[in-house]
């Protein structure tokens, strides 16, 4: 009787050793499928991003990067989300101190998977990026170049 | 019976234990040592946090290729720095700043879909990043295989550039950051460097503009590398870009600010910033710069 409870524990820990490990999404597998996203773009830089879902009564707190973008040049800001998280990711890029677009609408409730912006101005740009509803979140944004203008 | 089941099971969590732990994340810091002389352990002059403000796309090879190749200019080998003298580049300086001169090169080659000499300056790429124990991120098999059979280009070009990135977070994150500024340095000197000879054999509006809006870029660029001047060859290179800087006093730049407005079209979101940028520099301060930044690039290649 013994030995039958040490094989369902051996057989326990085996499949939970294992079942993270069939699910969990690498950063580069996150970082590949953004590739696709992004379609025929050429990737510059991917950003992973991990927050913590947001404590009650508190905001969540965001991550920051600082990039330069170049005049007269299309680029592509593409988000991907874990599956292994709740959260989903929200990408704002601002100027010095404007927000210049996001790739989710308030108004309409609306997310896209990735955005371009038609850059006119060389310079230092931020994005910020953060998870909907201050939910925990992994996720990573893509930069990619799509064209002279 | 039950016992053999036991056995059995036991060494199926003892292999799934060996094989977790390979899939574990490999500290490479421990795994390579690293010289005392490669890390910066100086005084920074500006936050972390601040320097990964700074050093995001500073300088990146494709986009300036791109627009080499977009003004119809065709691809020539001449413009690209020698590889012979590689094995005699025997400071982490010069491995460094050697990694982004040929970084841009490849990323030059790979625009243009020039795969011939693409095996050259990833060996080259690969010497130099071993040199400064990154070569665990420059995936050479596959970019070698990838070049030899002249396919999916595409690849060549987004591996490369994905690899130059996880060596740059690398060094970032490992107390490295002196390499990695020295690199984005590289990358840019060269692009300059490119798009001058380009110039020089067919003068272009929009290439001029170009050489002109990386005024912005080199204040970045030096801000970057001021936190290691206390490294006498940092400090050198420092002296030398001032010396462009000091030619860039004549660049003029002015801006419009304009309404940003997004707008959907086959339901892509686009974002058109409508900002007005314009650049203004003269022919004699365009080619002082191309000179000046030619000089310093041919002192670092030439040894």
């Amino acid at each position: 009787m013994r030995n039958i409870y040490i094989i369902y524990a051996l057989f326990a820990i085996i499949l939970l050793g294992n079942s993270n490990k069939l699910s969990a999404q690498s950063g580069q597998e996150l970082v590949d499928i953004c590739g696709m996203i992004a379609g025929d773009a050429t990737y510059l830089k991917d950003f992973p991003i991990k927050l913590d879902a947001a404590k009650v009564g508190e905001e969540q707190a965001k991550a920051r990067h600082s990039l330069v973008l170049s005049k007269n040049t299309q680029y592509r800001f593409s988000i991907c989300n874990s599956k292994d998280y709740p959260g989903e990711a929200i990408i704002q890029l601002y100027d010095n101190n404007r927000l210049l677009g996001t790739n989710y609408i308030v108004a309409t409730g609306k997310s896209y998977p990735s955005f371009d912006f038609k850059c006119t101005s060389t310079g230092v740009y931020h994005i910020f990026i953060s998870f909907k509803e201050g939910e925990q979140g992994l996720a990573v944004a893509l930069l990619s170049f799509v064209k002279r203008l | 019976m039950n016992k053999r089941l036991i056995y059995i099971l036991l060494s199926l969590l003892m292999f799934a234990a060996c094989r977790s732990d390979k899939q574990k994340e490999v500290d490479f810091s421990k795994e390579f040592e690293v010289p005392d002389s490669v890390i910066y352990d100086g005084e920074l002059e500006i936050s972390e946090q601040a320097m990964e403000d700074i050093v995001q796309n500073i300088s990146s090879p494709v986009e300036i290729a791109a627009l080499i190749k977009a003004v119809g200019v065709p691809f020539s080998k001449d413009y690209l720095a020698t590889t012979n003298f590689v094995d005699d580049y025997n400071t982490s300086f010069k491995k460094a700043i050697g990694l982004g001169i040929f970084g841009a090169d490849l990323g030059y080659q790979n625009m243009y879909n020039k795969t011939g000499g693409v095996i050259d300056y990833i060996s080259a790429i690969r010497t130099l990043a071993d040199g400064i124990h990154v070569g665990q991120f420059f995936d050479f098999s596959t970019l070698k295989r990838l070049a030899t059979n002249n396919q999916n280009l595409d690849s060549l070009m987004y591996i490369s550039v994905q690899n130059f990135n996880q060596m740059d977070r690398y060094l970032r994150e490992n107390n490295r950051s002196n390499l990695s500024s020295l690199i984005v340095a590289g990358v840019w000197i060269e692009s300059i460097y490119l798009l001058g000879e380009v110039i020089k054999e067919a003068p272009n509006a929009e290439l001029s503009e170009k050489i002109g809006e990386q005024k912005i870029i080199l204040s970045n660029l030096m801000l970057l590398l001021k936190n290691y001047e206390r490294d006498p060859s940092i400090k050198k290179l420092i002296d030398d870009l001032s010396e462009i800087q000091e030619i860039y006093k004549d660049v003029t730049i002015t801006y419009e600010k304009g309404e940003p407005e997004a707008i959907e079209q086959d339901g892509m979101l686009i974002i058109i910033q409508n900002d007005k940028q314009y650049i203004e520099i003269s022919n004699e301060t365009l080619f002082q710069i191309i000179d000046k930044t030619a000089k310093v690039r041919n002192n670092i290649i030439q040894l």
